[in-house]
């Protein structure tokens, strides 16, 4: 057996582990280390051919007020300082080039921006879902999402990376929910 | 000749023996020169061999799309990780066995490759992760090329080209970063470089990799000209007029891309880089002698040399024709020069605001109808050419300067019927002339 091809194979097959394994070591150190946030959302539902069912989360946020001297460009990566209310939910309150000294903040990227207002490209836009709990996912969202107190998005945050860990409705996690409606 | 028939010749050869046609000796040398591959897929095994990974690979991405709610997060990335195990095992083995027949071969490369982009699609699952789906193509692409190398797989190869085809389309959009951008297109098809035309390989590349191979570079270098003609007033806008020019001087590119000299004595059907790229060129010095367009090919040309891109390909393209010279490729040669067109004419037009004479017209015809006669002059004085073509194209320049001439119907008419007779005329000596198949163009 011949040395060059079998090392080639080595190295192509170790990097096919370290592009996932990359991911999850990442992700998995914001949800064990990282700050709880909630944000509210806005959402339809649509389906990924690969990944399968999701459910599209928009979190209500979309722009953010900047001095009128700040220019962003489409496309560019901005920190964005969160800051938590009363309510317990948090929006983001002012967007950097840097990351803030203090605080929690996420990585995320600028749609556009224009005169004061800059609008803002969440880093998580998808929560996916079990086929078979999907339909009814997609009634619970339709019902509540125009509610009082509106869906969740409960995210983990650590230095900048922000994974979405679960929704909730009343404080009550989504899959639970979904679970008593299906019985 | 390809394997089929070279198949069909070894097949034929005892009983050529037995009538008498040929020496055992004549026979033994034949049989030598034309020794059939089988390390080498055929096309039925590539197909069977990859119908039966896409499959199974297919199968296990609607499994993992189901989204076992049920088991906890280890569990789930376990199903990730198995499959992808199991493959890069089984590649392993036929790896190690060194001959594995062909099928084998294309069928353990694309079960790892789809087992790569499922293990990928199930984590991004699993964490919820957002992202386009063009950068998990880049990156399932990157990971899946080595394997087309080590296990030699056309179908892996095929599946690379038709995937980096369709990521480079979908990056044309205005705004990005270049690293980002189509710009990046030639840099992966670096990856598959022996694939290229005119590499010395072992053995010649099938007709159908190379047809893959020239679309796909089409889509990706044409992305990339898209990319680089996008400009930004109030918004971001595309000048169809400057891309069309860049795809001209692809085309050119193309056609004139450097071969071996098996390559050149190939049949052109072979060589779908010469065929398309040509078929583009003459359809642009066409279009460039009607005098409606005369105006948005001098504007395009203009705009399209303010980019380095085009300045880049007018560089590839002036060393590709000192290497065609000397290779003596002259009837491509004559027919790439027609993209060279709007620059001869720029200089003559060039600050007089509205482009509206008809130079560029005049220009193209004249320079068309020169391509025309050098095609079938190089097939009289014995070179490679195309003279069907060169007629064909003498025939289609009188036709459309007919066409938007002021001339009465029946002068056309009569035109028309002339120059019709006069190609088939044309076509018959030349069948006569020659009682051979149509020789390539290099």
């Amino acid at each position: 057996m011949k040395t060059l091809p079998l090392l080639i194979f080595a190295i192509a097959a170790l990097a096919q582990w370290a592009a996932p394994l990359s991911q999850i070591w990442t992700h998995e150190q914001v949800l064990t280390k990282g700050t709880l946030i909630k944000l509210k959302c806005s959402a339809p539902d649509p389906y990924d051919p690969l990944r399968g069912r999701f459910l599209a989360v928009r979190p209500e946020q979309s722009e953010v007020s900047i001095p009128l001297e700040t220019k962003f460009g489409p496309g560019q990566r901005v920190y964005a300082t969160l800051t938590t209310g009363a309510d317990g939910l948090s929006t983001v309150s002012s967007l950097s080039p840097t990351p803030p000294a203090s605080g929690e903040f996420i990585r995320l990227t600028i749609n556009f921006s224009s005169g004061e207002k800059a609008w803002i490209n969440w880093p998580f836009d998808r929560f996916y879902i079990n086929e078979k709990l999907a339909p009814e996912a997609d009634k619970w969202f339709a019902e509540n999402i125009r509610g009082d107190n509106g869906i969740i998005a409960e995210v983990r945050v650590l230095n900048g990376r922000a994974v979405l860990a679960d929704l909730s409705l009343d404080g009550k996690p989504f899959r639970e929910i979904l679970k008593e409606r299906v019985k | 000749m390809n394997t089929s028939h070279q198949r069909w010749l070894l097949e034929q050869l005892p009983q050529w023996e037995r009538d008498g046609l040929l020496t055992a000796d004549a026979a033994r040398t034949l049989r030598e020169r034309h020794a059939v591959d089988d390390s080498q897929p055929g096309l039925g095994q590539i197909i069977m061999g990859a119908l039966g990974a896409l499959l199974i690979g297919t199968g296990l991405i609607a499994v993992i799309g189901y989204n076992w709610d049920d088991f906890s997060r280890p569990v789930r990335l376990l199903f990730a990780f198995l499959p992808l195990l199991a493959t890069q095992l089984f590649s392993f083995r036929v790896l190690q066995r060194g001959a594995a027949a062909a099928w084998v071969r294309e069928t353990a490369a694309l079960l790892q490759a789809l087992a790569t982009g499922a293990c990928i699609a199930l984590v991004s699952q699993i964490y919820n992760l957002g992202g386009e789906w063009p950068d998990f193509l880049f990156w399932w692409m990157l990971l899946c090329l080595p394997l087309a190398w080590v296990l030699r797989s056309h179908a892996v190869a095929i599946f690379y080209l038709v995937g980096i085809a369709i990521w480079s389309l979908n990056q044309a959009e205005h705004g990005k970063p270049w690293h980002d951008s189509p710009l990046m297109y030639p840099l992966l098809l670096l990856g598959l470089l022996p694939y290229w035309p005119g590499w010395k390989g072992k053995v010649p590349l099938s007709i159908t990799v190379r047809w893959v191979m020239t679309i796909s570079a089409i889509l990706g270098l044409c992305s990339a000209a898209v990319f680089m003609s996008a400009y930004r007033e109030d918004y971001y806008s595309y000048r169809d007029d400057t891309f069309v020019w860049l795809w001209t001087l692809t085309a050119a590119v193309f056609a004139l891309f450097p071969l071996n000299q098996d390559g050149m004595d190939e049949p052109t059907r072979c060589k779908p880089q010469v065929v398309l790229g040509s078929l583009w060129l003459l359809g642009y010095g066409l279009a460039a002698t009607f005098r409606d367009v005369n105006d948005d090919i001098i504007r395009g040309a203009s705009h399209a040399l303010k980019l380095p891109w085009c300045w880049g390909l007018l560089a590839v393209l002036v060393v590709f024709m000192l290497l065609a010279s000397a290779r003596r490729r002259w009837a491509l040669l004559a027919i790439a020069s027609v993209a060279l067109l709007p620059l001869i004419a720029l200089p003559f037009v060039h600050g007089k605001g509205e482009y509206s004479d008809s130079l560029l017209t005049w220009l193209a015809t004249l320079h068309l109808s020169a391509v025309g006669i050098t095609l079938i002059v190089l097939d009289f004085t014995g070179r490679r050419s195309a003279p069907r073509l060169g007629a064909a194209l003498l025939s289609v320049l009188i036709l459309a300067r007919m066409a938007d001439s002021e001339f009465s119907l029946l002068a056309k008419g009569i035109t028309f019927i002339i120059v019709g007779s006069a190609f088939l005329a044309f076509n018959l000596l030349m069948s006569r002339l020659h009682r051979r198949p149509t020789p390539a163009i290099a």
